[in-house]
């Protein structure tokens, strides 16, 4: 177990730094020179060549990597290209919107997806079996902005039950924040429940034909006994790796979601940093999303591995 | 056609009778498919019945049906089936499952794959006496310590706590024995216990089930290919084929006197090392 | 060979067909944009903005009193285009990555596997849209930046069919008698491995369209006054007060493309799975 946990952290720590290179590389060649955004489009040649060599943009990649690297280890995320504010203290006053709406619509696909897709699998080849799959095939094809956009039209502006935007820090005021909070985690959580249930029909109707769900019939047992004891822990173990890959895809849609919302979170700052060039901030907050990312891999690989035993321990005594 | 079929008892039922029973698969175009036709088995108490037949010719299916657990197309098309006196073959599931790992028990095919991979042994082993019993999980554990004992697995305190994972095949199988005997099944369905063994591990498999009907006077449906085996093993042989009975009697006459041309062919095909003498127990 | 319409087994090919022709459809409205579209998705009619659906205007006018549902109907040829491209790039790199590390195995595909894995770590939303941001706004950008964000998962399921078929022992021979390894690619290996690519390539088309929408949505795609399904909803955003159909007619019609990208691939999934009991 220990071993296993090593080899994965390792594997992390080396992903996380590749994943920084490609991000820089691929972000230092932004077109449409971040001195103009910066300074305006009448900027004079000096004033852009100045601008860059203040931030030591024309020296070669590597070193501007190695820097940024040091930097960055040390906590400092660097200044904003565009207000020369330091970035560090935004991004962390972000994280918490952005983790919070990504753990709630995942709860609320996993609480949407485990049940159904169960019954559906329970319920193979029946009515309900067939009613369920139609239905998440209509909701897997709806896209979360456009379902967002539709919420906000009937909660906010038809039945005025919800605000359409804004955010209060849970602490500060719990109700408050969970009515803002309600509609983005409703728009990505039930799009991606959708793919959810089928992963977990297609995973529980394949254990349930196993052979040793037919030995826990031969012992006698009922239905119920045999999913919850033996078919649901089996089930779970291919579910969650794909849920893992759709938590991962949520950390990403946030981008879009709390641009529609107005919520300051770290997918908004991405596009913040891009609209105004913002090189450090686009780095800094594409990189924070993508730690989000690895981190959530790295826990539900651990978690199955506590799962399924044959991960844990060797085989054959 | 009345051979001396020496554990008949005179007056008395069969522990299992199987009469004209049928099993048909549904299919999405067409009528159902008949994959067993008419087939008629005795089994007496302490009698070790072996049903033999080359795959697809049925045995598999006539033993899921004793449990009512066929696969979801497949149904019991006539026939009847009594455990003693009690009629198995209309009873509703909720009864059945009264009977299922208590009066009845299965040793499946392949220990391996009828094995849950992320349950401890002892937990499975001992989930007939949870379920029938009523016992906590910790009583039924050590219950089923005992049990794999019987079953002469060494050092079963440790086993019990292991996964399937970690057991040999030969120990998987005698797993699933032990899981069958949890609580005393009047009938033991062995279904190809010794297919995927060595020869040596298939002995002591085949001296366990010996001891098992000679001690706790169960009788055992042997299902097998394997001729060899039956000739050792095997008080009454079925032979089967394309989902009917070709032919049965006492082994030895089976063996020196087959009446059928099938039957015949089966023994011609078998590799002469096999012809071990044929001594009944 | 006698084949009637009675002896095809439509039930097998259900969902392929149902999702094939609503994409028929919206493929039709595409390609033939000019001849169906009552207005030109340019007319401005700044009198007649923000009316709701009515004889004249089908759909409704859009802020600059645009018809919404020509534009809607030209905005389909962008998505079309893009989704066909963008997988289509997908498609023939990530293909030609994936058999090369299956084909050559050892560093080449170790190299090669660890950057798609790479690659393949990044949300694919956050990778298209830091390539947009790097490439430029543009529709051809956005597609190239797609179409990326495809090669990795290509690549993989590209390797993993190469492996399958180079077990067999076709390709042994071949190679014994001298064919050259261009040749064994394209005759031997990719005939076979076409069933899984087609099926992630219906995938891809339906993904691509709800990339190419979102990057637009965001105001990183398509550029106004061209009109595309994401840029159309943006604007929506603004007046879903007064005219809630703007925000409505271009999410359903990206429902719709998705949707029929989906059955199609569902259905060939089903079609072509091995272990299908019907």
């Amino acid at each position: 177990m220990g071993r296993l946990i090593a080899t994965r952290l390792a594997a992390f720590v080396l992903t996380l730094f590749a994943a920084s290179v490609v991000l820089f590389v691929t972000i230092s060649v932004l077109p449409g020179s971040a001195a103009k955004s910066a300074l305006g489009m009448e900027a004079t040649p000096q004033a852009i060549a100045r601008f860059e060599a203040q931030r030591g943009l024309d020296r070669p990649l590597v070193v501007q990597y190695g820097e940024w690297l040091t930097k960055t280890l040390s906590g400092d995320f660097g200044i904003s290209f565009q207000n020369s504010v330091p970035v560090g203290p935004e991004l962390v006053k972000r994280i918490p919107v952005t983790l919070e709406l990504a753990t709630l619509a995942f709860l609320i696909a996993n609480l949407v997806a485990i049940p159904l897709g169960i019954l559906a699998a329970a319920r193979h080849t029946k009515r309900s079996d067939k009613t369920t799959t139609f239905a998440a095939t209509l909701l897997g094809a709806v896209p979360n902005f456009w379902l967002a956009t539709l919420l906000i039209m009937v909660f906010s502006l038809n039945l005025r039950w919800l605000p359409p935007g804004g955010f209060t820090p849970f602490f500060q005021d719990p109700i408050q924040n969970l009515k803002q909070m309600i509609m983005p985690a409703l728009s990505l959580g039930l799009v991606s429940s959708a793919l959810l249930i089928r992963i977990m029909r297609a995973s529980m109707i394949e254990v349930l034909s196993s052979d040793y769900i037919r030995t826990a019939h031969a012992k006698g047992a009922a239905e119920t006994i045999v999913i919850r004891r033996h078919a649901l822990r089996n089930s779970l173990i291919p579910y969650m790796n794909v849920a893992a890959v759709e938590f991962g895809f949520l950390f990403g849609s946030a981008v879009v979601i709390e641009d529609i919302f107005r919520l300051p979170g770290v997918g908004s700052l991405v596009l913040v940093g891009i609209i105004n060039r913002d090189f450090p901030v686009l780095l800094a907050s594409a990189l924070t999303i993508t730690v989000f990312v690895l981190i959530v891999n790295l826990i539900v690989d651990l978690a199955v591995g506590l799962l399924d035993p044959r991960r844990i321990t060797g085989s054959r005594a | 056609m009345t051979e001396p079929r020496p554990h008949a008892l005179p007056g008395g039922l069969p522990t299992l009778r199987i009469r004209d029973l049928s099993i048909e698969f549904e299919r999405r175009r067409g009528p159902p498919l008949r994959v067993v036709d008419r087939v008629s088995i005795d089994i007496w108490p302490g009698e070790i019945v072996g049903v033999i037949g080359e795959s697809g010719s049925g045995k598999t299916l006539t033993s899921l049906a004793t449990l009512r657990i066929l696969p979801k197309r497949a149904g019991i098309a006539g026939g009847m089936i009594h455990l003693g006196d009690t009629p198995l073959h209309d009873r509703s599931e909720k009864d059945m499952r009264a009977l299922r790992g208590d009066r009845i028990a299965l040793i499946p095919q392949d220990a391996m794959q009828s094995l849950n991979p992320t349950m401890r042994i002892g937990r499975q082993v001992g989930e007939p006496l949870e379920l029938h019993s009523g016992l906590a999980p910790h009583r039924a554990r050590e219950a089923a310590r005992k049990l794999l004992e019987a079953v002469h697995i060494r050092e079963p305190e440790k086993r019990v706590q292991e996964y399937p994972h970690q057991f040999s095949g030969g120990m998987q199988q005698r797993a699933m024995i032990a899981m069958g005997l949890a609580l005393n099944p009047q009938l033991l369905i062995a279904d190809e216990p010794t297919t995927a063994l060595d020869v040596t591990v298939q002995a002591q498999v085949l001296k366990l089930l010996r001891e098992i009907r000679d001690d706790k006077g169960a009788s055992i449906m042997f299902i097998t290919h394997d001729l060899g085996i039956v000739a050792e093993l095997c008080d009454w042989v079925y032979v089967m084929r394309n989902g009917q009975i070709v032919e049965n009697g006492p082994v030895r006459r089976i063996f020196t006197a087959p009446q059928s041309d099938y039957t015949r062919m089966l023994l011609d095909a078998t590799p002469s090392i096999h012809a071990k003498p044929l001594v009944a127990q | 060979m006698n084949l009637s319409l009675r002896d095809f087994d439509w039930h097998r090919w259900r969902l392929v067909i149902l999702g094939g022709a609503i994409i028929a459809s919206i493929l039709l409205c595409a390609i033939f944009a000019p001849w169906i579209a009552p207005y030109s998705p340019y007319d401005l009619d700044v009198v007649a903005m923000l009316q709701s659906p009515s004889g004249a205007h089908l759909l409704g006018t859009d802020e600059l009193g645009r018809d919404l549902l020509s534009r809607t109907i030209y905005a389909a040829r962008i998505s079309m285009q893009v989704a066909f491209i963008a997988a289509g790039v997908g498609l023939v790199f990530g293909t030609l990555i994936g058999v090369a590390a299956a084909y050559f195995g050892g560093l080449v595909d170790l190299v090669l596997m660890r950057f798609m894995e790479l690659l393949f770590s990044f949300p694919a939303i956050l990778l298209a849209v830091v390539l947009m941001a790097s490439l430029g706004t543009s529709i051809l950008n956005a597609m190239i930046a797609i179409g990326i964000v495809f090669i990795p998962g290509f690549s993989r399921l590209a390797r993993a069919a190469t492996e399958v078929v180079l077990r067999e022992q076709y390709v042994e021979s071949a190679r014994a008698i001298g064919m050259s390894h261009g040749r064994i690619v394209f005759v031997e290996i990719l005939p076979n491995i076409l069933a899984p690519l087609l099926v992630e390539a219906a995938v891809a088309f339906s993904y691509a369209i709800l990339l190419e929408s979102a990057l637009s949505f965001l105001g990183l795609g398509a550029q106004p006054p061209e009109p595309s399904w994401g840029n159309m909803l943006n604007t929506g955003r603004g007046f879903m007060a007064q005219a809630p159909w703007l925000s409505i007619v271009p999410g359903a019609a990206i429902f719709l493309s998705v949707l029929g990208f989906n059955l199609i691939g569902d259905g060939l999934r089903d079609v072509l799975d091995p272990h299908m009991k019907e």
